[in-house]
């Protein structure tokens, strides 16, 4: 009985402690920590997995190619476990202890394979930055069980001697360009060719997942939107037609005026002094 | 009374003639201002995203190339308006608005939103005039009013009409141009044109004129 009300003052301790600290972030909020967008891409073929975060399941048979999220998660570590679909957490068949998120990134969680072909797990920071108006962003990851590869966007090589878990990014013009990955060097195409349809104001993430040896490459992509600037201004006239300004005349006339009125008082007022 | 006397008081009367007509033409010509700031703003700020707690989970395919509805004709009746749209973006150089070279022609912001977009800033802009070919589509926009109606057609063949609620003037150095083009927010349209003192030597206005309509 004792025993029992002791557990339940404990309790409220920590319901009031976490209040508390909860309160202090609140405030403290605005300076730093913003909560950051954590996304999950899976890329290891074949392999349905549930997810596990910090020991809960948070995505349940999570198809491979599939995308989750973004997530809010707040900053600190987490540990993430891929279990088979309804199998313990006991029994993950990969996990990442201590995964460190910052605060108020953007950020991508990769399962997929290394270049030998185990399953891993790799964080990608993705680039938000602001692009320019007119402009997209491509930003192409190597998360395949395959050698270096070279992307190719309208048969002339963009990104080259791209590597496992490496990225290579850029800001290209908006638009349509038929894509391919070639093995580095070579004109051996290993994924595609495949239209890349790249938004004005995005940032197109697409991950080369699979194995080469097993003959199941593939891309898997993942758009993030938001990011575009506006033009820099709208020039939209050269006549002058609807000049609302005063123009030149106007100071002339209002100078005469003035003018006028000062000559003339004063030669009425030399006048008048002189008849006295 | 004397003949100089006389020529005194004509010149003082010619004096407050002419500063009576500058101070009438400088309270005429006066821009109109703007008109609903308030609401314009209210249109833009951002419409709260629903996030529930599930986590949401989709096929990690390659963006698709979905097109937006693009306006093909603008018809403002109250200040007698019906003009051909063209779909344009940025000059490459100056990374500004690439208005239509044709001053009868204006132009849609096609990175923007199309007309059935259900968030964000329609954009199109127009010339008030210009020195080689005169008046342009949008001379008399300054003279629209909350009120006044805009009808816009897709090329959907779909006719859209949208009423006025604000007519804003800024000077270009200070327009909040991310408001403009933004892509969140209530669904609006957002005319745009040049306005206020014009500077010959650089051949530019000091001002952009800009008319927020919200659909009907």
């Amino acid at each position: 009985m004792q025993f029992a009300y002791l557990r339940r003052a404990a309790a409220g301790g920590a319901v009031a402690a976490l209040t508390f600290v909860g309160a202090g972030i609140a405030t403290a909020t605005p300076a730093y920590a913003a909560d950051s967008k954590v996304s999950v891409v899976h890329g290891i073929p074949d392999t349905p997995v549930d997810v596990y975060v910090n020991g809960e399941k948070t995505l349940e048979n999570f198809e491979p190619g599939d995308v989750a999220g973004p997530l809010d998660l707040p900053e600190g570590q987490y540990d993430l476990a891929l279990t088979r679909p309804g199998e313990p957490i006991g029994e993950a068949i990969l996990t990442a202890d201590d995964a460190e998120v910052p605060g108020g990134a953007n950020i991508s969680i990769a399962a997929h394979l290394d270049a030998d072909g185990e399953p891993t797990i790799t964080p990608f920071v993705n680039d938000t930055a602001r692009v320019d108006a007119g402009k997209a962003r491509l930003i192409v990851r190597h998360t395949a069980a395959a050698p270096a590869v070279d992307v190719r966007a309208g048969g002339s090589p963009v990104f080259e001697g791209l590597t496992n878990p490496n990225e290579a990014k850029g800001d290209v013009d908006a638009g349509s360009v038929s894509a391919d990955v070639v093995l580095a060097g070579t004109d051996t195409v290993v994924i595609g060719p495949a239209d890349l349809n790249l938004s004005e104001g995005t940032a197109t993430i697409v991950y080369a997942i699979g194995s080469a040896e097993a003959e199941n490459l593939a891309v898997v992509a993942q758009t993030i939107d938001g990011l575009h600037s506006a033009p820099s201004g709208v020039p939209s006239g050269t006549g002058g037609q609807a000049d609302t300004g005063l123009g030149t005349w106007w100071y002339a006339l209002a100078g005469a005026g003035i003018l006028l009125l000062v000559a003339g008082g004063a030669r009425a007022a030399v006048v008048r002094s002189g008849r006295r | 009374m004397t003949v100089g006397n006389r020529a005194a008081l004509a010149a003082v009367a010619a004096g407050a003639a002419a500063l009576a007509v500058a101070t009438v033409v400088a309270v005429v010509s006066r821009p109109a201002g703007s008109v609903g700031t308030e609401q314009a703003a209210a249109l833009a700020s951002p419409t709260a995203a629903s996030t529930g707690p599930v986590v949401a989970v989709a096929p990690g395919a390659l963006p698709d190339d979905a097109e937006p509805v693009r306006p093909v004709r603008l018809r403002i009746p109250a200040i007698e308006v019906t003009a051909r749209v063209d779909p344009v973006g940025v000059d490459e150089r100056t990374q500004e608005f690439d208005v239509p070279p044709s001053v009868d022609e204006i132009g849609w912001y096609r990175y923007g939103p199309g007309l059935a977009a259900e968030s964000g800033s329609v954009v199109i802009a127009g010339h008030v005039d210009s020195a080689e070919q005169g008046k342009g589509a949008f001379y008399r926009l300054r003279e629209l009013a909350p009120g006044d109606t805009v009808t816009a057609t897709g090329d959907d063949g779909t006719e859209r009409t949208y009423r006025v609620v604000a007519r804003e003037e800024y000077d270009k150095t200070k327009i909040p141009l991310e408001r403009y083009f933004a892509r969140d927010g209530r669904p609006r349209l957002t005319l745009i044109t040049c306005g206020g003192p014009f500077d010959a030597e650089a051949r530019r206005y000091r001002d952009n004129i800009v008319v927020t309509a919200s659909p009907v």
